[in-house]
């Protein structure tokens, strides 16, 4: 090496300088891999490992089964299945006894204590049918699933398979320009969206967490399931002779969570190759040992972290959205309340959606939960077609007991097939809850991002909409 | 209610335009924003550019060689020439074109904030290697002199780009590193391949079948009119002497360790075999590369293949005592030396 005379500290810089050039490009990695590398030489030498296999590795043949090009795939959607249905099935029951409790019971006795005190209709009316009715619904729709499938999706977690479903999808993902963790974010979408964006954080790679955050709306969440099947199972069923009905009906509603799956890779696709192409991407992908769950603190940490998190937000735009559809409803502007006014505005719009005014106004109010959709479609309907005898008047959500009466309220409101199918699609492909979106800006910390994550897929939405009723009418007018 | 048939028709004739519109890459507006007439100052920029590469490789700039670096006709350039005259930042020599000392100082800004952009590309962003260019083309223009020497300072204040150019420092100094060809190379005398000739293609093309790339450290063991045998991180190469006269390299004054074995990508390991890490290929980088190290992969580090995913890509690697999954386009970057089954 040359020497260089140092007698101040300018010859020092200048010598440091020249020697900078020297060194080449790359001197910072080199010195970090050294770094590295004598860590982990210490590391070798100080730390007894045993150095015998054992001779039956219990974790290696799990994941040979799990993993297996035959046995992967079938048993992970087993598995996923099972977790549905038990997801479906068992929140059935508890969702009926908190509407009984909450709705049928709770409600009238509040009612009455309020008639019994004299309190001005009005107060009554905000306060019990608005406020407290909207959010009476979203908790017992929304409270026993989440409370079953967090705890289930959990337990799985905890076992150590969900890296293993990650680890069989990665190539599928890939392809789309996303992280197979994705499909773990995913899966939690179906529960609630906004536990689908937490469960992101998994994801490590910048360019693809944004991905699996923007795309995570279209899975169908919990919300949106009992809208499909209720739609489904009164006009798509209604096609086919009765033995046929739940099964076809039961079709289309998976058929839309299907389409749901292929947006999701689709929008990741287009993601990945445009807006977000300047990210950064790395991949990896760590698959812990296997270990018996821990249920008990499994399903605790699930049911405070996950359920009540989210339904406490939920809950907290439930109250103000409750107070506007019971307002909307009962001030009277110029001989009809501001809903009538709203609707009609709305009206020729969505039906050029194969919509209607009142679909709309129900999904502007029902941003909050996607949960109080139907109800408040059928308390508009009533308000704007003047059914008597149905519904507990203006402002007050409900549902009906029979999907009859259900279904000749709505085609009363002026509903198709198409209106039918539409709103299939729009539930699907619009834009996320309030809840969703809050999260959505708390995980990215970017307004750019969620407004994006907003805004795209209602207009996605009116597109499909829109294209379907053309398309509609154009083979109607053939026929 | 709008007649479907007429609706459906503007939807259909909408998305068509849109699509031709806007579609990346190759939409017309794309084009057209692409095809916009450069500003003046952009293009002052880049003749300054152009006429300090061609002033340090030694050849003559004329009004042609700008307009075709410049992609505008000679008469633009001529009136290029004349501004940047009045401005005193190049004059004419005997009807050669020389920049001034203040325009080779402008040049040389430009060049650093290219460099230095360059290097931002490569190490804190996702884009290929194949837009690091362009998009430093268009952004050097834009950047101040303050807010070049922040986005060095925020870098480490490297020396090199990705290509293995020197970045000019902020006083302007550069050292252009003296080049030799690789035929002339001292034989066992560490250097660093610096650039790579890629003209003709053929020539070219082999050079790039080599897996040769800048920055390389090569050693000459062999130089005769028949064959060229060399070093380059641990693989040996034998080339024809016109394949190795396209390779320039720079002298180092002290060689850095290298391991003399030949690397196979990890990649090739079955499920069941193992080996042990001889080096990540220069293609890791940024956050890659540091997520990498972060799990363990480092020289010297044994890895074994344990299994494929049910997909068949990613596979799950055994890499101290943690399983984990890489893709194959990873594994492809990582060079291991196989080990025995015991």
């Amino acid at each position: 090496m040359t020497t260089y005379p140092l007698n101040n500290h300018e010859d020092i810089l200048n010598n440091a300088q020249s020697l900078r050039w020297e060194i080449g490009a790359d001197f910072h990695e080199k010195l970090m891999e050294s770094i590295y590398t004598d860590a982990s030489q210490i590391a070798d030498r100080a730390v007894i490992r045993p150095d015998k296999k054992p001779r039956f590795d219990l974790d290696r043949t799990i994941d040979r089964l799990v993993t297996s090009r035959v046995w992967g795939f079938p048993l992970m959607i087993l598995l996923l299945t099972i977790v549905f249905w038990l997801t479906i099935a068992g929140a059935n029951v508890p969702s009926g006894m908190l509407a009984t409790l909450l709705l049928d019971t709770v409600h009238p006795f509040l009612k009455g204590v309020f008639a019994d005190l004299g309190i001005p209709w009005w107060i009554d009316g905000f306060l019990l049918d608005g406020v407290y009715l909207a959010t009476a619904w979203v908790i017992s729709v929304m409270l026993p699933p989440m409370a079953i499938f967090f705890p289930l999706f959990t337990l799985l977690e905890d076992f150590g398979y969900l890296p293993r479903v990650a680890f069989n999808l990665d190539n599928m993902f890939r392809k789309a320009g996303a992280h197979g963790k994705q499909s773990l974010s995913m899966t939690m979408g179906f529960g609630c969206n906004a536990a689908g964006v937490v469960a992101t954080r998994i994801i490590d790679s910048p360019r693809e967490r944004l991905i699996a955050i923007l795309t995570n709306n279209f899975a169908l969440c919990n919300g949106r399931w009992p809208t499909q099947i209720l739609i489904a199972s009164l006009f798509v069923g209604g096609l086919v002779p009765a033995h046929l009905g739940g099964l076809v009906s039961a079709l289309a509603v998976v058929g839309v969570a299907v389409l749901g799956v292929m947006l999701t890779f689709a929008s990741s696709w287009a993601l990945s190759r445009t807006v977000l192409k300047g990210e950064v991407s790395t991949f990896s992908l760590e698959l812990p040992p296997y270990r018996p769950p821990r249920i008990w603190q499994t399903v605790y940490t699930s049911v405070i972290d996950r359920t009540l998190i989210v339904l406490w937000r939920a809950v907290t735009f439930a109250l103000p959205a409750g107070a506007a559809i019971w307002l909307a409803s009962n001030i009277v502007i110029g001989g009809d309340s501001i809903a009538g006014h709203l609707i009609n505005f709305m009206n020729p719009f969505g039906l050029i959606l194969g919509l209607n005014g009142v679909i709309l106004l129900a999904y502007v109010v029902a941003i909050p939960a996607n949960e109080i959709v139907i109800p408040t479609i059928l308390m508009l309907t009533v308000l704007v077609t003047g059914t008597a005898g149905v519904g507990s008047g203006a402002g007050v959500m409900f549902e009906l007991d029979s999907d009859a009466q259900t279904l000749s309220l709505l085609q009363t409101g002026g509903w198709t097939l198409l209106t039918a199918v539409n709103l299939m699609l729009f539930s699907l492909i619009h834009n996320p809850c309030s809840t969703t979106i809050y999260t959505i800006y708390k995980e990215t910390g970017s307004k750019k991002w969620t407004w994006i994550a907003a805004v795209t897929p209602v207009l996605m939405g009116f597109a499909v909409t829109f294209v379907v009723a053309q398309v509609w009418r154009f083979v109607e007018s053939l026929l | 209610m709008p007649d479907p048939t007429i609706t459906l028709i503007i939807t259909f004739i909408v998305i068509a335009a849109g699509w031709v519109v806007f579609r990346p890459e190759r939409g017309w507006f794309w084009q057209w924003q692409r095809g916009q007439k450069l500003s003046a100052k952009v293009l002052q920029e880049d003749a300054l550019k152009h006429i300090h590469q061609c002033e340090t490789h030694g050849d003559k700039p004329s009004i042609n060689s700008i307009a075709g670096a410049l992609k505008v006709s000679p008469d633009e350039v001529t009136k290029v020439i004349n501004n940047l005259e009045a401005h005193d930042l190049l004059h004419f020599e005997g009807g050669d074109i020389r920049l001034t000392p203040a325009g080779r100082e402008y040049a040389l800004r430009m060049i650093r904030a290219h460099r230095l952009y360059e290097r931002y590309l490569a190490d804190e962003t996702g884009y290929e290697e194949t837009e690091w260019h362009d998009r430093a083309e268009r952004f050097e223009h834009t950047l101040t002199t303050e807010s070049t020497n922040q986005l060095a300072a925020r870098l480490g204040n490297p020396t090199y780009d990705p290509h293995g150019d020197p970045i000019p420092t902020a006083s302007g100094q550069v050292i252009e590193p003296q080049r030799i060809l690789l035929t002339n190379l001292n034989l066992d005398k560490p250097a660093r391949i610096i650039h790579l000739e890629d003209e003709p293609e053929t020539v070219y093309a082999q050079i790039v079948a080599e897996g040769l790339h800048i920055g390389q450290v090569v050693r000459l063991v062999e130089s005769s009119p028949q064959r060229v045998k060399f070093w380059a991180d641990g693989d040996e190469h034998i080339v024809a002497p016109i394949v190795a006269a396209n390779i320039t390299v720079a002298e180092m004054s002290e060689a850095p360790q290298q391991a003399q074995v030949r690397g196979e990508a990890l990649s090739t390991l079955q499920p069941g075999e193992s080996g042990r890490v001889v080096q990540l290929s220069y293609r890791i980088r940024g956050a890659e590369r540091r997520r990498l190290m972060d799990l363990g992969v480092l020289p010297g580090t044994v890895v074994s293949n344990e299994m494929s995913s049910a997909a068949g890509d990613p596979s799950a690697y055994r890499i101290r005592d943690a399983m984990i999954a890489l893709r194959k386009s990873q594994a492809d970057l990582i060079l291991i030396e196989k080990e025995t089954a015991q």
